[in-house]
C-alpha cells in the first residue's frame, strides 16, 4: 500500500486540571499547538450526546476552555468518539491505596516538570509516566485494567472509523494523556494507518 | 490557510478596535482598514479574503461598488438586525452574508472564514428563505437526469438549508476540505460553477424541508 494511501492520525496527550497551572504546557501552550497543527478533524473523548447536547461542563478543561471554542471558529472539525464518560481514576483500600496515591504524586511531579508539550507526549518523561499509569491500574485490580482496555478500545475503533469515513483528512486525536500511548500502539496495528507524532502531522 | 481580511469602518476607533480584534484570531491576517470606498481600491488582497463591513446603515449601492472593486472578496455586512427583505436585496447586491452585531467573537471569526470562500453567511433559517425567495426570481433551469451519490445529496441537502461548508462539514463529521471535493463534484453534475447556482438548483428541487416551505408563502 502506498504511503498516500493511508490516513494521517496522531495523537496528543492532554492534562486535565494541570493545564491551569502555570507549567509549559499551560492552556495556552496547548492551544497554540492545535492551531499551528491545524487538523482537518479534531477527535475527542467525549460522547455524541455530550456533543449534540452542547452540555460540556461534564468535560476537562482543555476541551471546555481551549479546544471547542478554537474549533468553533475554524475550519476544524470535532468528531466525538467516546463511548462513555472515561474511567474513574484507579483506587484501592489498605496499602495498596497508598501506593497508588504515592504513584499519582510521582506522575503529577514528572508532568508538571516537563518543560514542553514534547515531553509529556514523548521521550523518558512520557514513558516513565506510562509506566505508573500502568503500575496504579495494576494495583487497583483487574476491574481498572478491564475499565481502561474497554474505554481505549473504543477510542481506537472510533478513531478508525472516522479515518476510514474520510480517509484523506489529517486527524488529531487529543486524549488524556494517560491513553495515547495505548491508541497509538493500537493504531500502528492497522496497515491504512500512518501514526505520525503531532509535530509531523 | 489565512483569510485575508480588509476593515470598513467610518471610524477610527471601530476600524482600530476591529483591527485588534480580529488580528488577534486564529487563521484571520487583517490586511488593512478603510474609511471610505475610495480607499477599498487600493487594497490588493491575497485569497481567500473578506471585507467587514461596520457602517450605521448599509446601502445595497455601497455593497454594489464594493463588490465591483474588489470582485473575489466576501462580502461580511454587520447588521442591527435581520429583516429578509433587507437581507434578499444586499444578497443580489453582491454581500456573501450577513451578521448581527451581537454575535460572539467566535461565530464572527468564523462567519469571516466562510465570506472568504464565498458562503452565503447567514443564520441556517433566514438562508434558507432568501435562497427560496432568490431562487423564485431564477429563470427555470432546463430538466435533466442528475446521478448523486446518497453523500452528495447530504451534502447538497445541507447546502440548501444555507449552511457553510464547516457546518456540512460538523454535520457530517467530514472535513472541510472533503465537503468541498464532494461541491466540486456537485457543481459538475449539475452543470453549475458556484455553490450559489447549486443551492438555487437544489431549492428549486425541493431540498428544503416542507414545514420550512410551507413558512415561506409570504416572500415575495
Amino acid at each position: 500500500m502506498l504511503d498516500k494511501e493511508r490516513t494521517r492520525i496522531a495523537v496528543l496527550g492532554t492534562l486535565a486540571e494541570f493545564h491551569r497551572e502555570p507549567i509549559p504546557y499551560d492552556m495556552s501552550a496547548l492551544l497554540e499547538l492545535v492551531v499551528d497543527i491545524s487538523p482537518d478533524l479534531l477527535c475527542l473523548d467525549m460522547t455524541q450526546e455530550q456533543w449534540l447536547s452542547g452540555l460540556f461542563t461534564d468535560l476537562p478543561p482543555e476541551y471546555r476552555e481551549a479546544l471547542l471554542p478554537l474549533a468553533h471558529q475554524t475550519d476544524i472539525v470535532v468528531v466525538p468518539i467516546g463511548g462513555g464518560h472515561p474511567p474513574v481514576k484507579p483506587e484501592a483500600g489498605g496499602w495498596r491505596g497508598k501506593a497508588i496515591e504515592w504513584l499519582r504524586g510521582q506522575i503529577g511531579s514528572l508532568q508538571r516538570a516537563a518543560p514542553s508539550p514534547d515531553a509529556i507526549n514523548q521521550g523518558w518523561r512520557h514513558h516513565a509516566a506510562n509506566w505508573l499509569y500502568s503500575a496504579t491500574r495494576r494495583l487497583a485490580g483487574i476491574k481498572a485494567s478491564k475499565a481502561i482496555r474497554k474505554h481505549t478500545d473504543h477510542l481506537t475503533e472510533e478513531a478508525l472509523n472516522v479515518a476510514r469515513r474520510d480517509p484523506n483528512a489529517r486527524m488529531l486525536v487529543v486524549v488524556n494523556v494517560q491513553y495515547c500511548h495505548i491508541i497509538r500502539e493500537r493504531l500502528r496495528a492497522y496497515k491504512d494507518m500512518e501514526v505520525l507524532s503531532y509535530t509531523d502531522l | 490557510m489565512t483569510t485575508y481580511l480588509l476593515v470598513f469602518a467610518n471610524s477610527n476607533l471601530h476600524r482600530a478596535a476591529w483591527q485588534a480584534l480580529l488580528g488577534s484570531q486564529p487563521g484571520i491576517s487583517v490586511a488593512g482598514a478603510a474609511g471610505e470606498l475610495a480607499q477599498i481600491a487600493s487594497f490588493q488582497l491575497p485569497s481567500p479574503a473578506a471585507i467587514l463591513v461596520d457602517v450605521p446603515s448599509v446601502q445595497a449601492e455601497w455593497v454594489r461598488e464594493i463588490r465591483a472593486t474588489l470582485a473575489h472578496a466576501g462580502l461580511l455586512l454587520l447588521v442591527d438586525s435581520y429583516d429578509l427583505n433587507e437581507t434578499i436585496d444586499l444578497l443580489r447586491a453582491g454581500a456573501t452574508g450577513l451578521i448581527v452585531r451581537d454575535s460572539s467573537v467566535g461565530d464572527l471569526a468564523r462567519g469571516i472564514i466562510a465570506a472568504s470562500r464565498g458562503e452565503i453567511v447567514l443564520p441556517q433559517q433566514l438562508a434558507t428563505k432568501a435562497l427560496v425567495a432568490l431562487a423564485r426570481g431564477e429563470a427555470g433551469q432546463e430538466e435533466r437526469s442528475v446521478s448523486l451519490t446518497e453523500r452528495e445529496q447530504e451534502v447538497l441537502y445541507l447546502l440548501a438549508q444555507g449552511h457553510t461548508n464547516k457546518d456540512i462539514a460538523q454535520s457530517l463529521f467530514l472535513s472541510v476540505r472533503t465537503v468541498e471535493a464532494h461541491l466540486r463534484n456537485i457543481y459538475g453534475k449539475l452543470s453549475v460553477t458556484s455553490r450559489t447556482e447549486a443551492a438555487l438548483w437544489a431549492v428549486n428541487r425541493g431540498y428544503v424541508l416542507k414545514d420550512q416551505a410551507a413558512s415561506l408563502g409570504d416572500i415575495t
